[in-house]
């Protein structure tokens, strides 16, 4: 199992290298100078120069590649151009705001679209199977930004069960925590809930229709544990894959929702550094989420190693 | 010492975000004044940086104002008057000025205001702030005693004044203890009505009042961004809210008092509330489309002017949303440099098609493409660009669209690189102090070089000893900018904000967020 793990850590090294230098070649390729917002509207050409030239953006793109990498095998992801600290300390600081949200979302998601996927499968081709699957295909259409704008006003304003907006850290106490990121995630979580549902569904259908499912009704056993145990449990290597993608689409995802309800986290942050160009920034804050992606897969991996005895031996 | 802004106020975007008035029926409210309270402020975005002299966005000056001091600021009328220094003064040839410091003001950190700390600012200010080029002219400066300031000029300016309380990377007078600091890294220390809380960047900024305030008694009340400033409120909280939706339900759930930016299509959010009232926030910038004098076409002045006789400003205004009013001058009605009712040139809303192709005929035009940037972030710029690109194609002109990021577009139209000829911004609130702050964003913006009649226009102007005289050069100065159409003016344009009724003891001055002299009952 260690041998498993540590090969599997090692193939995701040379993707957050790959994954750093797309990041490094992305955002070269973006007009705009980072010079001249940092310099000011009103700086002489000469500023400007001397602003680039403190930032090293006037040396060759090479140049300027090799630094990036050889600043990153020691650990240091540069410093912000528009928040003027660390790019590690602005991630640190932001990061449980986007883990909050990811977190809370996935913990609506997994319960809720395996349920209602389960159901849905159990039901096939009933009226609760179409209603199932109509509302997940809602889930998985309608656009977050819109459907967030209705929750604020439907949940904030006409019923006043939340707050419009902002964050409160979980140190100042868990209610408040919890009423501040509720809505968001639940938010985020009805595309992830659209799509968990129906690759449920489909999985267990899949299993549902195994002799060994066949076999354990047929000596008796409740329809409870034929479905709850046995066939929800070969269903569950299929559902870890899913969720790992749905953890990544979380943190993607959170862009939008950290825009709506001004929540001052990653997604959010990254989207001004874009627009500043505070090229480090976008950079080490790519690099950082890439190899969060890389370990969410690899924490796929192994439980899926765990829950199928299959993987091990192959 | 202007800039150009997006309507909308982010990272780049300048105007005048707040400017606190009556109520919406307009009539004064008599309430007595009541201390205490957090006023709960919701902006568009959070600053970017507290350091006045680096600071040109909107959602930084309207934190830096509530702070910071400067020698000199704006009255109600937008003239000069005194705030840290008690007199002003000019030597006859313009080339002295000196200052008489208020006693006993305090900082933030206790220490009394002195001409020691009055020079470390200037001399930080010319080592790092993007508008230190107004104070080359500068050859030294004196501190004769703790509370005279002298600074003594290479040669004549006769608006230095008006130059030193631009709101716009304003030279707010720092500790000495400040002066080497690099850009963006001082302590956040004025001697403002409030200091500073806290700030956690992206979610809140709290400033709270300055118990040790020293008030400026030599005036009735508050005067424009001076006078006599009193502070009720504890705190304010500003609150970064980018979407127009959430802090519109802040203010509807009492979150927050005061709210800034509304969409005009969602005022009636706010409007079918009883305890919640809108506002017109008005003039705050003016909207030009910008003509890049040195790109092909747009080069011939013959091509330019059909261009601005193309246009129909009406259509734009409809088109564009938001709050506009028509205005053929470079200077809002009612500040010094406005000079009247009728336009400064033939050029303003000509709506002429038919001219438009005269003038494309003595050009030699022959179909070639002018290219329209505009960008993805503000929707009116987009809006405006799109109507002036149909405008342009009824006049026999051939156009392409090309859509960018604020960010790209800014960069183009202020460094003159990129593939364009037309683009549009708004202008402000910096102008509207005079021909002096508009002068870098009338050279720049265009990319004008070479014009001897706008070169000498300006020369004059800024050796006029009296108002009427460099009113008379600001004229000159128009009629070349617009009659050369340059810039083709569409609109003086404002905003409106939202506020809970709770906020009492606004006035109708359309400054930057000022948060003295406001209660909450």
């Amino acid at each position: 199992m260690i041998r498993i793990v540590a090969v599997k850590f090692l193939q995701a090294v040379p993707v957050v290298v790959i994954i750093s230098i797309l990041a490094f070649l992305l955002l070269s390729l973006l007009p705009g100078d980072p010079a001249v917002i940092i310099a000011g509207e009103q700086a002489s050409p000469a500023a400007i120069e001397q602003v680039r030239k403190q930032l090293g953006l006037d040396r060759p793109f090479l140049e300027q590649l090799t630094i990036w990498l050889l600043n990153l095998a020691q650990g240091n992801f540069g410093s912000s151009l528009i928040l003027h600290q660390s790019v590690l300390s602005a991630v640190v600081e932001r990061l449980p705001v986007t883990l909050s949200l990811a977190a809370l979302s996935i913990s609506f998601t997994i319960p809720v679209g395996v349920l209602l996927g389960s159901v849905a499968a159990y039901f096939r081709r009933t009226w609760i199977d179409s209603l199932v699957m109509t509302t997940a295909l809602l889930g998985v259409s309608i656009p977050a930004f819109w459907i967030a704008i209705l929750g604020v006003i439907l949940f904030s304003v006409q019923l006043g069960w939340v707050p419009s907006s902002g964050f409160v850290p979980i140190s100042q106490g868990a209610g408040p925590w919890f009423a501040s990121i509720a809505l968001p995630a639940l938010i985020l979580s009805l595309f992830q809930i659209g799509f968990l549902s129906r690759m449920t569904r489909s999985a267990m259908l899949d299993v549902l229709g195994q002799d060994y499912i066949r076999t354990a009704r047929a000596k008796g056993l409740s329809e409870w544990r034929t479905v709850g145990k046995h066939a929800l449990r070969n269903a569950l290597i299929l559902i870890i894959t899913a969720t790992g993608i749905l953890l990544s689409a979380a943190i993607g995802g959170s862009v939008i929702i950290e825009q709506v309800f001004a929540l001052p986290g990653i997604g959010r942050m990254v989207v001004q550094a874009i627009l500043a160009r505070d090229y480090p920034l976008v950079q080490g804050t790519m690099l950082i989420l890439g190899f969060t992606f890389v370990m969410i897969n690899l924490t796929v991996d192994i439980l899926y190693t765990l829950a199928d005895p299959r993987v091990r031996h192959d | 010492m202007s800039r150009c802004v997006a309507r909308r106020g982010v990272v780049l975007a300048l105007s005048l975000i707040i400017g606190l008035s009556f109520a919406a029926n307009g009539s004064v409210e008599a309430q007595q004044p009541r201390k205490g309270g957090t006023l709960v402020y919701a902006s568009v975005s959070g600053p970017g940086t507290l350091d006045p002299y680096m600071a040109s966005s909107a959602v930084e000056l309207e934190v830096i104002h509530n702070l910071f001091e400067s020698l000199v600021t704006l009255d109600a009328r937008n003239a000069t008057r005194p705030m840290l220094a008690a007199k002003a003064a000019a030597s006859e040839d313009f080339k002295t000025y000196t200052f008489e410091l208020r006693k006993g003001v305090k900082f933030h950190n206790g220490q009394e205001m002195t001409s020691a700390d009055v020079k470390a600012s200037f001399e930080r200010y010319r080592r790092i702030s993007p508008a230190a080029k107004n104070y080359e002219a500068i050859d030294h400066f004196e501190t004769p005693d703790p509370y005279s300031f002298v600074i003594a000029l290479k040669e004549p300016n006769v608006v230095l004044l008006d130059t030193l309380k631009s709101p716009i990377y304003p030279l707010m007078i720092l500790p000495a203890s400040q002066k080497d600091k690099p850009a963006r890294d001082i302590e956040v220390i004025g001697t403002g009505p409030y200091k500073f809380g806290e700030w956690v960047k992206d979610s809140h900024l709290v400033i709270v009042r300055f118990d040790d305030y020293v008030a400026d008694t030599g005036a009735p009340g508050r005067d424009g961004y001076g006078g006599r400033k009193t502070v009720y409120l504890d705190a304010v909280r500003y609150r970064f809210m980018p979407e127009a939706t959430t802090r519109i339900a802040a203010l509807q759930n009492g979150e927050a008092q005061l709210i800034s930016s509304i969409p005009s299509e969602l005022s009636a959010r706010v409007t079918q509330r009883k305890d919640l009232a809108i506002r017109e926030v008005f003039p705050v910038l003016g909207s030009y489309i910008i003509v890049n004098s040195q790109k092909g076409l747009t080069a011939n002045v013959l091509i330019r002017q059909a261009i601005a006789a193309a246009i129909n400003v009406d259509e734009i205004i409809e088109g564009a949303g938001g709050l506009n009013k028509r205005n053929p001058w470079m200077s809002f009605p009612g500040t010094p440099y406005y000079l009247g009712e009728t336009a400064p040139t033939p050029w303003y809303d000509i709506k002429d098609p038919a001219r438009a192709k005269e003038l494309l005929k003595q050009a030699g035009y022959k179909n070639e493409k002018i290219i329209i940037e505009t960008n993805s972030n503000y929707q009116w710029m987009r809006s405006t660009m799109l109507i002036v690109a149909e405008q342009l194609k009824a006049a026999g002109m051939a156009v392409d669209v090309q859509i960018t990021d604020w960010t790209t577009n800014a960069a183009h139209m202020q460094q003159g690189t990129g593939d364009w000829n037309l683009s549009t911004t708004a202008f402000g609130p910096d102008h509207i102090l005079g021909p002096q702050q508009w002068r870098p964003m009338i050279y720049t913006f265009p990319h004008i070089v070479g014009n001897e009649a706008l070169d000498k226009a300006y020369g004059e102007f800024f050796v006029a000893p009296t108002l009427e005289a460099r009113r008379a050069s600001w004229l000159k100065i128009q009629k070349e900018v617009l009659g050369g159409a340059y810039l083709i003016k569409i609109a003086d344009t404002g905003r409106l904000s939202g506020y809970s009724k709770k906020l009492q003891g606004q006035n109708d001055y359309a400054g930057v967020l000022q948060l003295w002299d406001l209660w909450l009952e």
